[in-house]
């Protein structure tokens, strides 16, 4: 796509009934929060016996705000061997949440690594797992406000953010030969004139 | 625990309550491998419950990432998981390509060149685990071994890349340059010089008293809790799940190579660290098979001006190379929209990137499906009722990396 055209919102990901153009790397379901823990469990039921992962995506101007992505896989969960594992299924199940008083139920029940996932989705995007053990965070410090993955969270911080930026001098605003303050500078201009032969006289050399 | 002076609390010993005391392991601590610090309640020696604490790297490079261009981003990617920062830029780019629809367009000599690349580093990755977990048992010679070896591999990927390690090699579109002549010599060199020095490491380790000791049947994960816990790589091998993303979805051509996946069924520490042993030569057998196709010149960038920079000879000389070379520096270029999900095989297990692109000139959201935090997990599981002593080596049996816990 050449970089001067801006495609256009609808069919995006942006467009919450969207489903990405054929790629073909997993199955695809959209739930909504209500019935997540139910499609969850038929999964589960069905062979997906692995949780591969959470995450979290945060469409800021669309409804439901965010999507909470669960990657399942179907492995054997007795050993066996490369040529019975063949191809697992994937599936990957996305659930909308709403950008008011985000809510999911949580599946720490039904995967016990879900546990460290579903903090760190509170974390990061503030979304609360309802009946989560120990739901607290886990990549930012405890006394952290605010969740940085969200996409109206500032890349710098709210503290950083709020300080302006240096702003640097121009050069119509320094006259024309004004040497450069501070004592840097004035240290640098003695060794420039001791070098050019120039006698400098300074409180320090006048003592005895 | 440290003995503090009379008047000030030790700071180890969080409490002590009847027989049970909780102390804090790390997380500056040599062997919990990085930042973890483990909070273990102890009785006597015995550990009774392991909560662990991580974030303590945490430097946002998700975040970072999606305020950068797609082909900016790969630099922070790199340095998540920072053993195998080839592995991290092979995912991502691998993501980006199949959004951008050009995966059957990377030319073979690019594709075999990543593949080389990310088995050498699988070893250089295993060799640190090997050092340092050799350490943690006290066997202090395996670490100038093994990073004797590992540093044989980073000359490569210096030589290849122009960094040990984040050389930002890997590009969307292909790879960053040609190999530099002298390149294969030094190549056939390690090849030559490698079942040498694994014939050492092994008659040093693998039937060693202490070593068994201290390994068999610790930290025995079974298959069912393997699978449940969302291990993966060598983790999940070793627990007799024969499941490796190079073989289940193959990328970048790994289906041309012959390799043989090591399972084993004993779920402890001394078959995960059998199964590294095994991938190492394993590794070394698909770097031998690429090498057989690395011969003469051929392109290693797709045939695409918008989204392969321009070779630097042609900009003084074509109007056209000029002006693309412009766009791709200044505003890179935009992705189709779309979410992909990408997974490889990394040292530690199989490494995702959920990549979602809204056809903008930056990333969307690049989520990490961290194997390490997985695998890491998993002590919660595996720490009770075993002595401190053996908590370190099942953290070193792990091989958690956490660049990429924490990212």
């Amino acid at each position: 796509m050449p970089s001067s055209q801006v495609p256009s919102i609808a069919g995006t990901a942006l467009d919450p009934t969207a489903l990405r153009p054929a790629i073909a790397d997993a199955e695809i379901l959209r739930v909504g929060p209500g019935e997540l823990r139910a499609k969850l469990i038929e999964l589960r039921a069905a062979g997906c016996s692995m949780l591969l992962d959470i995450g979290g995506v945060d469409y800021l101007e669309r409804d439901p705000r965010f999507d909470v992505v669960y990657h399942l896989l179907a492995l054997p969960v007795k050993p066996a061997g490369v040529a019975e594992v063949g191809v697992p299924r994937r599936v990957r199940v996305l659930a909308g949440v709403p950008g008011d008083a985000p809510a999911l139920p949580s599946i720490h029940d039904l995967w016990p690594n879900a546990d460290w996932a579903e903090r760190e989705i509170y974390d990061l995007f503030g979304i609360v797992f309802e009946g989560h053990p120990d739901l607290r965070r886990i990549q930012m410090p405890y006394e952290w406000e605010g969740h940085p993955l969200r996409k109206d969270y500032p890349l710098r911080g709210p503290a950083r953010e709020a300080t302006p930026r240096p702003a640097f001098a121009l050069k119509s605003n320094v006259p024309a030969g004004a040497p450069p303050g501070g004592k840097v500078a004035a240290a640098l201009q003695k060794q420039i004139a001791r070098a050019r032969g120039q006698v400098v006289s300074t409180p320090e050399e006048k003592k005895p | 625990m440290s003995v503090a002076p009379p008047g000030v609390p030790a700071l180890d010993v969080v409490e002590v309550k009847g027989n049970m005391m909780t102390l804090s392991l790390g997380p500056q601590h040599p062997s919990t491998h990085g930042v973890l610090q483990v909070v273990v309640q102890v009785s006597g020696e015995v550990v009774e419950k392991a909560d662990m604490e991580i974030g303590y790297l945490h430097t946002g490079i998700e975040k970072s990432a999606e305020n950068l261009f797609w082909t900016q981003a790969g630099t922070v990617i790199e340095r998540m998981d920072y053993l195998s920062p080839l592995g991290n830029a092979m995912a991502y780019v691998l993501a980006v390509e199949q959004l951008l629809g050009v995966t059957d367009r990377i030319p073979e000599r690019a594709q075999s060149i990543r593949v080389l690349l990310c088995e050498l580093t699988r070893i250089a990755s295993h060799c640190v685990w090997l050092g340092t977990g050799g350490i943690d048992l006290g066997a202090i010679s395996t670490f100038f071994y093994a990073f004797d070896m590992r540093e044989d591999i980073l000359d490569l990927i210096e030589q290849s890349g122009g960094a040990r390690m984040h050389p930002n090699y890997l590009r969307i579109g292909g790879i960053n340059g040609d190999l530099p002549d002298g390149f294969l010599a030094r190549l056939d060199a390690l090849i030559e010089k490698f079942p040498v020095r694994m014939r050492e490491l092994r008659a040093l380790l693998q039937n060693n008293p202490i070593l068994r000791d201290r390994m068999i049947d610790v930290g025995i994960v079974s298959t069912q809790d393997a699978v449940a816990w969302g291990l993966t790589g060598p983790s999940l091998r070793a627990s007799g799940i024969g499941y490796d993303v190079r073989k289940a979805f193959p990328y970048s051509g790994y289906e041309k190579y012959a390799f043989d996946v090591p399972v084993r069924d004993d779920g402890d520490a001394y078959a995960r660290f059998l199964v590294r042993l095994d991938e190492m030569d394993e590794a070394m057998r698909i770097v031998g098979q690429v090498r057989k196709e690395l011969e003469g010149r051929g392109p290693i960038m797709i045939d695409d001006p918008k989204i392969a920079q321009p070779a630097k000879e042609t900009i003084a000389l074509s109007m056209e190379a000029l002006i693309h070379h412009f766009k791709i520096v200044s505003e890179a270029f935009r992705v189709p929209p779309g979410d992909v999900y990408q997974a490889i095989e990394s040292p530690r297990g199989e490494l995702g990137y959920y990549v979602v692109s809204n056809g903008d000139n930056r990333p969307y959201r690049i989520r990490t499906r961290p194997p390490s935090m997985y695998n890491l997990q998993a002590l919660k599981l595996l720490a009770p009722g075993n002595l401190i002593a053996d908590l370190v080596v099942m953290i070193g049996s792990l091989d958690p990396v956490f660049g990429e816990v924490d990212r």
